[in-house]
Parts: C-alpha cells; structure tokens; sequence
C-alpha cells in the first residue's frame, strides 16, 4: 500500500468518529437510539466475522454469547453491582462458555457445524426459560431503571471501535494468518505445524468477547431484556446476514452490511407489518445464489472500498475460483 | 411402574421411528449433493400439514396421506433443487458451503413464514384411532403399532432401493467417492435430483405420522432439523440402519426425559446427546472410522 492508501482511512476513521461523538451534542435522540442499536448489530457482525470470516467456521449461534452477556449482565446488576464490574463478569462468564463448547462443537466441521451452534441457541433459551428463580424464566428480567442513554450510546461506540482495532490487528497477526491457512485446508494448516484444534477454540473465545459486552451494555440500556429479544431469530440472523451482505473476511464488509440492512429495516419493514422472517429469507437465498461474495466484492463498490486502503482480503473469493476443487470439506 | 415403563417404550420407539425415517432424508441428501438441507425440518411440517388438510377436507385417513404425499413432494423436490440448488452445486467446497447454508436457511425462513402467515392456529393431530390392543396388560394404541411397521417396511424398501436398482446403487457411489462417480459416467446432476426429491419425499411422510401423534406448528421446522443432526450425527452418515437406530435413541431419551424431569427439559436431550456422541465417539455409532 502507498502513503494516501494508509492516511486516507485514518482521517475518515477520526472524522467518523468526531461526528459520531458529537452526535448527542447538538440533540437527536432518535438519531443516537438508531445508531445504538446500529451499532449493537455491527458489533456482533464484526465479531462473528472472526470465526466465520477469517477461519470460515459459519457460527449460526453467534447471538449465545450476545444473550448470554445480557442475561450475566442483568444478573449481576440486579445484585447491585456497578455497571463496569457487571460488565467484566459477563465477559468472563461468556468466554468460559465459549471455551466449554468450543471442545465438542469444533470436533464437527462446515455445514454440521453451522447447524449446530445454530441448536447452541436454543439449548440456552431453554436453559434460560427453565432455571426460573435465577433469569426470571419467560417473563424475562429487568435491570434497575434509569436514563443511561447517552453514556450507552459512547460505550457502545467505544466497544465498535475496539472491535474494529481487535479485527485489524487479528487480520495482520499470525494468528490471523493461521485462522485464514484453516479457512483454505486445515489439514495442510495443520500439516504445516498450526495448532489448529487450540486457535480455533481461541477464535471462538475472542469473538465471544465483544459479543458479550455488546450485550451487557444492551441489557443496561434497555433495563429489560425477556428470552425472545435477546436469543430470537432476528437477533441471531441479522449480524450474520450484515457480514455476508456486506462481504465476509473484511473489515469494510459488516459495516457496509449493517449500514444497509438498518436501512432497509428503517425504510422498508416500518412500512409492510408482515413477513419480515421471509424477507430475510429471500435476501439469504439471493446472496446465496448470487452474492456469496458480498457487496464489497462487487464490481461497483470493489474500487471504493480499494481506494479507502480497506480492500487487503478481498481478492479472496477470485483466488479460490481458480485454487483447487472438488475435495470434500 | 413397568406398564408405565413399557408405554413410555412404545411412545418413544414410534416417535424414534419417525425421527430416523426424516433424518435418513437429511443424510441421504448430505451424502449425495454435499449440501445440509436446513429446509429438511419444514419439509416434514408441509407434508405434515398437506395430510392433515386431506384428512379434514376428504377423510383420507393418514397412512394412505402418506402414500400420497410421497409423489407430491418428490416433484417438489425436484423443483427445489433445480431452482434453488443446481446453480451452486459445482462452486469449490467453502463457497458451496456459505452457498448452501444460505439458500437453505435463507429457504426455511421464507417457507416458516409463509406457512405461519396462512396458518395462524397449530394443527392440533388427525383424530384417527383404531381400537387399542391389549397385550398382557399393557394397553397399546393400535394406531401406533401399525404406524411403526409402515416405517419399517418404508425403510426396508429403501433398503433394497439402494441395494438393488441402477439409481440407487449411483447414489451410493456418489456418497462414496464424487468424482469416481463422474468418471464411470454416471450423472450426477440427475441423480443429485432423485436423490434430493427422495430425501424429501421421506421427510414429508414422516410428517404425515407425525401430524396424527403431535401438534404441528409453522415454526417446529428448524428445531426438527436439528434433532435430524444429532440423529444423523449419532448414527453416522449415509447408513440407515444407524438413522433409524439414532432416531430410536434420541425418540426413547425424549420421552423419558419428559416423562421423568419435566416436558420442558425434553427440548434439550438432543443437545447433550449431540454433544456426548461427539466427545466420546464423533465418527457416529455405525459410521466408519476416518
């Protein structure tokens, strides 16, 4: 890369940012509740772009760790705990549930997989409807009230850009490096000495981490979170669908993506009451068919993206067209 | 406590039977075209509810529903693949898996929706019964014991299906190795398709002996295709006396569990057992070891 290719994204990222903050400043609230939520989705895009993206493990039940934050989160509160030690116990708590299932789940591979750390969600909101004394059961919880608007909505952007700092550097690392070698071919990657079974479970517990705080900040917000809001489908499949729309193994990509589907959201869904879960359905189908690359890798936006210094892996899905074909995953 | 015991048998063999004769569907597709139907679980749901709606509006009673269903959705099948599935099958394996998880999930979404946006009460089973059987005084549905032998006698024929004719010896082939199987010239696009309606066409008559024994809802679909997982998981692909087997278990271990901890607990049992089979033998009871 040039010189502009590496200042340009830095002053659009300062820029981005000065704006962003001093959103709350000159007063729109309906402004800053639309960029919270934005930005609770594009942090659960951008964190299972790790696992999905760059080691290319499809994990459906991202949105575990999001509800399971929320749900340690609200707990903890509620034993009148400050927000930040909540926060901490949430994080932790999720990151030993990563590492536990990570063990068996890792032990399936592509679409198995996907199915099942899909089921990993349904499993916790059983578990969570179930143990009624500690999470409330099926009326959900509520966490002290209070107007935390404003302080959520700076936290939250804190989380997104540490996020996005996380996914840079993990992209740049060995470690990135190893996840993008099992991507291609675990088992060359693991013929050539990377320690697949331990970076894979590392991968999880990473990208389980700003999930989980983005929950935790959620529940603080929202000061009442119920097994549906946080472990339902639209929950669970927007992120995934913000980081395929937009593009998977990018850092441009979950933006993008989550950008437009809160667009669409905002346009679209306010205007038709029904079938929201199909709509989903079809835009799944049509990327599916059409798009696997995602936005980013189109011919419009590809130079765009290029030009901002933010197109290192998207040549991606060109080179696998020509690599080798026909094994087995 | 034993004719208790022995009731809880029989309920939990039938709804393993059923469970094994759906998740064969799954693995026969898996095995041929490389691609996990997450639509697999609303298949058995639409023929659930297509004989429910032949039992309502003509009083066909639901073993010939499951006979006619079989047709109805092998065209369906067809048409799935070839709109939805034909177009992606020749993308190397990591596009063809983002590809398929997409289209399929992206597939059941869309049928969920549709499905509960036309259908805003639960079907609540087929009121068909014949007179019940006592046998050493153990009191039977007999309904139940001839819905369990037309699924063995429906995997049976499969059985002999793969065994004995030209197609389903291809479908073995492909399972076993894809491109000896273009080498030898056999079709694979065609036989792709057969291989995708039958799996389909199994799920759907299992959905016609569901919807007479339990409450069928628009959204029961992707739950079920996970249970068909760990079915298929715990029996190991491609063989269907392991589907059959593994939907035993987890149909015994449903009904127990509900019977003894508490119906809410039964959601979970296909979990843990998912998770154990892979701890202690990930291959699959009847699957070859790697």
């Amino acid at each position: 890369m040039n010189r502009r290719g590496k200042r340009l994204p830095f002053f659009l990222i300062v820029l981005c940012a000065g704006i962003l903050a001093a959103l709350p400043f000159v007063g729109v609230s309906y402004g800053i509740v639309w960029i919270f939520l934005l930005a609770v989705y594009f942090v659960l895009a951008l964190s299972y772009d790790i696992v999905g993206g760059y080691m290319g493990y499809m994990n459906l039940g991202h949105s575990t760790f999001f509800g399971l934050g929320a749900y340690t989160a609200a707990i903890t509160l509620n034993q009148g705990f400050h927000l930040a030690s909540a926060l901490v116990v949430a994080v932790l708590l999720t990151a030993c549930f990563a590492a536990m299932v990570s063990y068996p789940l890792f032990r399936l591979r592509g679409a198995y997989f996907a199915l099942a750390t899909f089921g990993l969600i349904s499993l916790v909101e059983v578990l969570t409807i179930n143990l009624r004394d500690l999470t409330g059961g099926s009326g959900g919880i509520s966490t002290p009230p209070g107007n935390h608007m404003v302080t959520a909505y700076y936290l939250i952007l804190v989380v997104a850009g540490a996020t996005m700092a996380l996914s840079h550097f993990i992209a740049r690392s060995k470690f990135g490096l190893a996840l993008f070698s099992i991507r291609e071919d675990e088992e060359v990657a693991q013929a050539f000495g990377v320690p697949t079974s331990l970076y894979k479970g590392l991968a999880l517990i990473i990208s389980s981490v700003p999930a989980s705080l983005a929950g935790g900040i959620y529940v603080w917000n929202m000061t009442y979170i119920s097994p549906p809001s946080v472990f339902g489908l639209e929950i669970a499949l927007s992120p995934i669908v913000m980081a395929m729309l937009g593009g998977t193994g990018t850092m441009a990509g979950p933006l993008v993506g989550a950008i437009f589907i809160t667009m669409v959201q905002e346009f679209l869904w306010t205007k038709v009451p029904y079938f929201h879960l199909a709509m989903y359905g079809l835009v799944l189908i049509l990327l599916g068919l059409f798009l696997p690359g995602g936005l980013v890798r189109t011919r419009w936006i590809k130079p765009i993206v290029g030009w901002m210094g933010f197109g290192e892996e998207i040549d991606y899905f060109k080179k696998s067209e020509t690599g080798k074909m026909g094994e087995t995953p | 406590m034993s004719a208790d015991f022995i009731q809880l048998l029989v309920g939990g063999v039938l709804l393993g039977g059923i469970y094994g004769l759906a998740a064969f569907g799954l693995s026969i597709t898996f095995g041929v075209l490389n691609v996990l139907n997450l639509a697999h679980g609303e298949f058995l749901m639409l023929g659930a509810l297509l004989s429910y709606g032949l039992f309502a509006a003509l009083g066909i009673n639901p073993f010939v529903a499951a006979v006619v269903v079989i047709p109805v959705f092998m065209v369906l099948g067809v048409g799935f693949y070839v709109i939805l599935l034909k177009k992606i099958s020749d993308k190397p394996p990591h596009q063809l898996l983002t590809a398929s998880i997409l289209v399929t999930l992206g597939a059941s979404l869309f049928i969920e929706d549709v499905t509960s946006y036309f259908w805003d009460r639960p079907v609540t089973g087929i009121s068909y019964s014949l007179p019940p059987l006592e046998l050493a005084g153990v009191v039977i549905s007999s309904t139940r014991l001839l819905i369990l032998l037309f699924i063995f006698i429906l995997a049976f024929a499969m059985q002999i299906y793969l065994r004995r004719t030209y197609v389903g010896k291809s479908i073995r082939a492909i399972t076993q190795s894809r491109e000896g199987a273009k080498v030898v010239g056999i079709p694979i696009s065609r036989i792709s398709a057969v291989a995708f309606s039958i799996g389909m066409a199994l799920a759907a008559s299992a959905g016609a002996f569901y919807v007479t024994l339990f409450t069928v809802t628009p959204t029961m679909g992707i739950p079920l295709t996970i249970k068909y997982l760990c079915v298929v998981v715990l029996g190991g692909l491609g063989s269907i006396v392991g589907s059959v087997l593994g939907g035993l278990i987890l149909g015994v271990a449903e009904t127990m569990t509900a019977y003894y901890c508490g119906a809410e607990w039964a959601p979970t049992i296909a979990f843990i057992l998912l998770i154990l089979i892979l701890v202690v033998r990930p291959e699959g009871l009847f699957g070859a070891k790697k």
